[in-house]
């Protein structure tokens, strides 16, 4: 009798835990603490490409030059494919090295003479859209520039298919936008500004974003590719006039995700123990983070998979390296009135700056501001008797001609962050550069880009690397000081927009990649925002005024209306333009340096 | 020849070695069957353990089996869930193309041109915002040119071909609504480990051109990963689970088996004699009831051997006393039958026979007595010994002289086979004499005029002496029967010589008074031989006989009979012999 009681008992204890536990499948309950799981794996991104099919004997010779040029977006990743399109002979003389030409999506094809028999030639008509160079560099074409149109040759085989024989362009990719949307991303690369080479002075910690347009390889994560793309140095727009910590023949072995942190594995000749650490740390930190890659997550480089230092790891943390890699955007803006240099509040006018650039006068314009403000430069007018002159804000300075020259032969004044005063001499054809520090007098600054050109502007970008300058009054070309401190030169130019009938007002540096820039057409005004990198152009909403002249630093800009009608400044917001200081004669606002 | 030599050795060598192993083997084999036929604790263990290893794999295997197959069917579902949205929006994108065409193309960033590639942005998370999907997705249209996409790194190449085969007999049977699913390993390039892929394949009916294939990668690893930490965690379970019944079992059998043991144990001790050997009794449950009927049936077994033994002591009384008793009226009858005896000349034929019958009878009846009352001493426990150290060899030989009046009679000849040293052992003269004159005159008496072979040995620890002859034998079973008290071979038989049926009994009695032995071996025609062996040191314990029990010429012809190597036995060996006492 016990005993069986004893077996109800239990069979009831074991039913109420079974109900209790065993029935609900998932437990409720909370809170409790949850594991970060390190927000997946940013490293490789989704991406889309295209698969090239090899040609069908039933295809008609347009549908080839389709299919071929279905190849040729795919040529990177299945190269074999394209020779299938083409006739042995073409297959062994085709070089898809060089220039990549994009063109506008759904060019033309058509045929010219006959569209049957053994041999047919077909056209493609579209428009040039830009060049992707070797070295990844995305170049827009002008819109100047009319489409460009290819003769493909096409040939029958035995087996009445259509083969290509010969391309009229030669060499060279075509790809349309579509396909350099799928298989390109835009890619900003860091490196430290300043000259190459083993001194490694770099005199000021500051990072140069090259911009490339690197292809997603479907064999590799896109970090891995970033990472490659950054060890092998900056882009022909930035040869020469920045530097690496990266030596040469480094290589990238992985870049992973490992739960919260990115690691990063190298391989090549780089000496740990003698290595400026914080400008490996600063390029790769922010390479990684501004490509969302490593998005605030912990960095670890190793070397050959081990530590990269013989004992410890070199971590590059979210919160180290917050001193200004990139300079500071935030800066006093000032504007002129009357001759005089005033700061602009938030709401309302601000007083004068101290020294002589405060006082209200008629002999200087267009002035410029060094970086942290300690010093204005302003070219003379005719009053004054032309020429570049300078004071420094303070109560004793007083204004000094450091240049000579008529007021129109001279281009405004630009400073360079490391206090030298830049201008173009266009009587002479030469850039001048004036170095207080040296306590010489203007010196001529070799520029062969430029040579014979009619230079109407020159601004030095903030980051002292680029320089960009305005030809006539419908281009604008982007080049570098390159050769170092020592003898600085100017290379490297390129075209960066080229408008037509249009005339360009002004230009101003946003920061190190972006250029903003004033077009006037016949009967209205735009401000383009223009990536130097790759020539990616944003028009910003127009304001019924005329705009004369522009500055920028940041999110901040500032336009000065024609004929001193006062300031106005851009809300990003808003995506429009707010009157700032109103009417009294204000012009010429002015950002430090830019 | 050397190398001939050297060869067999070896294998004589590896057979030493293999036959070694075997023997190792046998010898475990035989240590566990013992262990297992005495352990009742290691049978319930063992058969716990079978029935619950049984039942572990045979659950383990069907819940992993229904685990499989839910996870698996739950991830094939979603997953043709998916490819199956995605087939509907790439269809729904495609049937646009016609108005899309009619547009100019559009130079700016926007949706791209193609509305494949539109939809692929969609599809597989690679436009603006876009979150990696799952899975990869690969549209193939073969037939017409740039209107095949893949994301990620899939290629057509990783396509099963059997699944594409069946898609493309679909396309040719103009079915469009039924999909395929293909699970493969698929090594996708640049990767150096395939993966376990679940590939579904479906068609786009052309609504102008040809079909579309489109084939989705979901990737099966999570599952796998799943999977096979399910059924690590029910390998895990089980074999914990069948170690605990293990335990259990060891434990519960240990409960029965401990007081079964102790039961075993004391009766075991109450088999060998102790009788005042009781279990403890403790609770109420059936293995105390077991103990106290244990103990119950130990109490009247020992009343009962008490009272058989009295009745014994009793018996044994009676007989002396009544052998005492009869000897005083004997004697007078003896007296008064020596006079008619020897006046028997003077009587009647008849009466003289009479006579003589009466003091033959007389003279058997004194015998009887006599042994009946050296048997009685026995039972008392009265006998002692009178140890000297003696010759054998001179004991046979007067023995013998004893004997011969009656071998003259039944006209047998003794053969003696004596060693030519001297047999010393410490005996009574007395006693051992009259063994051998008994088993003298059984041999006579049986013999049937056949020779009687007398045979002494001896080696370092005992004597020993053999008496054969060749008569009618024994029986099988009549070796340990002759020595019984009265026994008679064919009770129809007339004792001839006279002997009381006691002589053999009192023969063993003086023999195991000695620490000796006496055996006897016979066979049906064969005659029987019985063997006196004796300790050269009264009291010490004997391991062997120097004289073998059976007759060397019998165990001749027994081998030879059993084409067995023949090994004759040594003289001193005798296992059979030795085991029977």
């Amino acid at each position: 009798m016990r005993s069986s009681r004893r077996l109800v008992a239990a069979l009831a204890v074991a039913v109420v835990a079974w109900a209790g536990s065993g029935c609900a499948v998932i437990p409720v309950g909370g809170p409790f603490p949850v594991d970060e799981a390190g927000g997946g794996d940013p490293m490789s991104k989704p991406f889309q490409r295209m698969i090239a099919v090899p040609p069908q004997p039933a295809w008609a010779p347009i549908q080839v030059v389709q299919g071929l040029q279905a190849a040729m977006a795919a040529y990177a990743d299945e190269p074999g494919v394209l020779s299938t399109y083409l006739t042995p002979a073409a297959a062994k003389t085709w070089r898809p090295d060089g220039p990549i030409t994009v063109i506008a999506n759904r060019p033309k094809y058509d045929y010219v003479g006959k569209s049957d028999g053994d041999q047919v030639v077909i056209r493609l008509t579209g428009t040039p859209v830009a060049r992707i160079e070797a070295d990844d560099t995305y170049m827009p074409y002008s819109a100047a520039v009319g489409d460009i149109s290819v003769d493909f040759t096409l040939v029958k085989d035995a087996q009445g298919g259509y083969h290509v024989q010969s391309v009229e362009r030669g060499a060279g990719l075509l790809l349309t936008m579509d396909d350099v949307a799928r298989a390109y991303r835009p890619t900003k690369l860091y490196f430290l500004a300043g000259p190459p080479g083993p001194s490694r002075l770099f005199a000021e910690r500051r990072l140069v974003v090259d911009r490339v347009w690197l292809r997603v390889k479907p064999t590799e994560n896109f970090a891995q590719t970033i990472v490659r793309r950054l060890l092998d140095g900056p882009s022909k727009a930035l040869h020469g006039a920045v530097g690496s910590v990266f030596p040469q023949g480094m290589s990238v072995r992985s870049v992973r995700s490992d739960d919260d942190r990115v690691v990063v594995d190298l391989h090549g000749p780089i000496a740990p123990d003698d290595l400026y650490t914080d400008g490996l740390k600063a390029q790769l930190k922010w390479t990684l983070n501004n490509n969302d890659m490593a998005n605030g997550r912990t960095i670890e480089v190793q070397l050959d998979g081990e530590p990269f230092y013989s004992s410890d790891p070199l971590v590059i943390r979210a919160d180290d390296m917050r001193e200004d890699w990139l300079g500071s955007n935030v800066s006093p803006a000032y504007y002129v009135s009357r001759g005089a240099v005033r700061s602009l509040g938030d709401d309302r006018p601000g007083n004068a700056v101290q020294g002589p650039a405060g006082q209200p006068n008629e002999l200087y314009s267009r002035l410029a501001m060094s970086d942290g403000g300690a010093m204005v430069a302003a070219r003379g007018t005719p009053a004054a008797g032309g020429g570049i002159w300078v004071t420094r804000v303070a109560p004793d300075g007083r204004w000094q001609r450091w240049i000579q020259g008529r007021q129109e032969d001279l281009t405004p004044p630009s400073w360079h962050r490391d206090g030298t005063l830049w201008t173009y001499d266009r009587a002479n054809d030469t850039v001048l550069r004036c170095d207080p520090a040296s306590g010489r007098g203007p010196e001529r600054v070799a520029a062969p880009g430029l040579d014979g050109l009619d230079v109407t502007r020159l601004r030095v970008s903030r980051d002292g690397v680029r320089v960009a300058v305005t030809v006539g009054k419908n281009e604008v070309r982007v080049g570098a000081i390159t050769g170092g401190g020592g003898a600085p030169m100017l290379g490297n130019f390129q075209t960066l927009i080229t408008v037509t009938d249009e005339e360009i007002r002004d230009i101003a540096w946003r920061d190190g990649e972006r250029l903003l820039v004033l077009v006037q057409s016949k009967n209205a005004q735009s401000v383009r925002e223009i990536y130097v990198g790759d020539g990616q152009s944003t028009e910003l909403p127009a304001t019924n005024k005329r705009l004369e002249s522009i500055s920028a630093l940041g999110q901040r800009l500032l336009a000065a209306t024609e004929g001193r009608k006062g300031i106005l400044e851009f809300n990003q917001d808003k995506q429009g333009w707010v009157s700032k200081v109103g009417e009294g004669d204000a012009a010429n606002p002015i950002f430090s340096l830019g | 020849m050397p190398p001939t030599t050297s060869r067999s050795l070896r294998r004589r060598t590896l057979r030493q070695i293999l036959g070694g192993v075997r023997r190792r083997a046998r010898r475990a084999v035989g240590a566990v069957r013992r262990a297992w036929r005495r352990s009742l604790q290691l049978q319930v263990v063992t058969s716990t353990l079978v029935i619950s290893v049984t039942v572990v794999v045979v659950l383990g295997v069907f819940l992993s089996d229904q685990i499989n197959k839910s996870v698996i069917a739950s991830s094939q579902a979603s997953a043709a869930s998916e490819a199956f949205a995605d087939r509907v929006q790439i269809a729904a994108a495609l049937s646009q193309e016609p108005d899309d065409q009619a547009k100019p193309a559009d130079t700016g960033k926007s949706a791209p041109a193609d509305p494949l590639d539109a939809v692929m942005n969609t599809i597989t998370g690679s436009g603006e915002n876009g979150s990696k999907k799952r899975y990869e997705v690969l549209v193939l249209n073969t037939a017409t040119p740039g209107s095949s996409r893949a994301s990620g790194k899939v290629s057509p190449r990783d396509v099963p071909l059997a699944l594409r085969q069946g898609l493309e007999r679909q396309a040719k049977n103009l079915r469009y609504d039924k999909p395929l699913r293909h699970q493969a390993l698929i090594r996708f390039s640049g990767e150096t480990q395939p993966r376990l892929t679940l590939v579904i394949g479906g068609l786009i009916p052309p609504d102008a051109g040809a079909s579309y294939e489109v084939y989705h990668f979901f990737p099966l690893n999570d599952e796998e990963q799943m999977l096979s930490n399910v059924r690590l965690a029910i390998v895990v379970v089980g074999f914990g689970l069948v170690l605990l019944l293990a335990a259990i079992a060891y434990l519960v059998a240990r409960q029965v088996v401990t007081p079964v043991r102790l039961a075993r144990q004391a009766a075991e001790r109450l088999a060998a004699g102790k009788l005042d050997e009781r279990l403890k009794v403790r609770g109420e449950d059936d293995l105390a009831r077991l103990a106290t009927s244990f103990n119950e049936m130990a109490g009247n077994l020992a009343l009962k051997i008490h009272q058989l033994e009295e009745l014994s002591q009793v018996q044994r009384q009676f007989v002396s006393d009544v052998s005492h008793e009869l000897r005083t009226p004997l004697t007078t009858v003896r007296m008064a039958a020596d006079l008619l005896y020897d006046a028997r000349e003077d009587f009647e034929p008849m009466a003289a026979r009479s006579a003589e019958l009466m003091q033959a009878q007389l003279e058997r009846f004194e015998s009887m007595l006599a042994d009946l009352l050296e048997i009685s001493r026995y039972d008392a426990g009265a006998a002692t010994l009178d140890l000297d150290s003696v010759d054998v060899r001179d004991v046979v030989l007067r023995a013998i002289a004893d004997s011969e009046a009656l071998a003259e009679r039944h006209s047998t000849r003794f053969e003696l086979r004596l060693p030519n040293e001297p047999c010393m052992a410490e005996i009574d003269n007395r006693r051992v004499e009259r063994i051998l004159r008994n088993l003298l005159f059984n041999a006579i008496e049986h013999g049937e005029g056949r020779d009687v072979v007398v045979t002494v040995g001896a080696d370092r620890d005992a004597v020993a002496v053999a008496v054969r002859d060749h008569g009618i034998g024994l029986k099988a079973g009549e070796e340990t029967m002759v020595f019984d008290r009265f026994w008679r071979a064919d009770p129809s038989r007339a004792r001839t010589i006279g002997g009381t049926g006691l002589g053999l009994a009192i023969s063993r009695e003086d023999a195991t008074l000695h620490g000796g032995w006496l055996q006897a071996w016979g066979q049906a025609g064969e005659g029987s031989q019985f063997r006196l062996t004796l300790p050269r040191t009264a009291g010490a314990d004997l391991k062997g006989s120097p004289l073998s029990l059976v007759p060397p010429e019998i165990e001749m012809r027994r081998t030879w009979r059993g084409q067995m190597t023949p090994v004759l036995l040594p003289a001193s060996g005798d296992g059979a012999g030795h085991e029977e006492l």
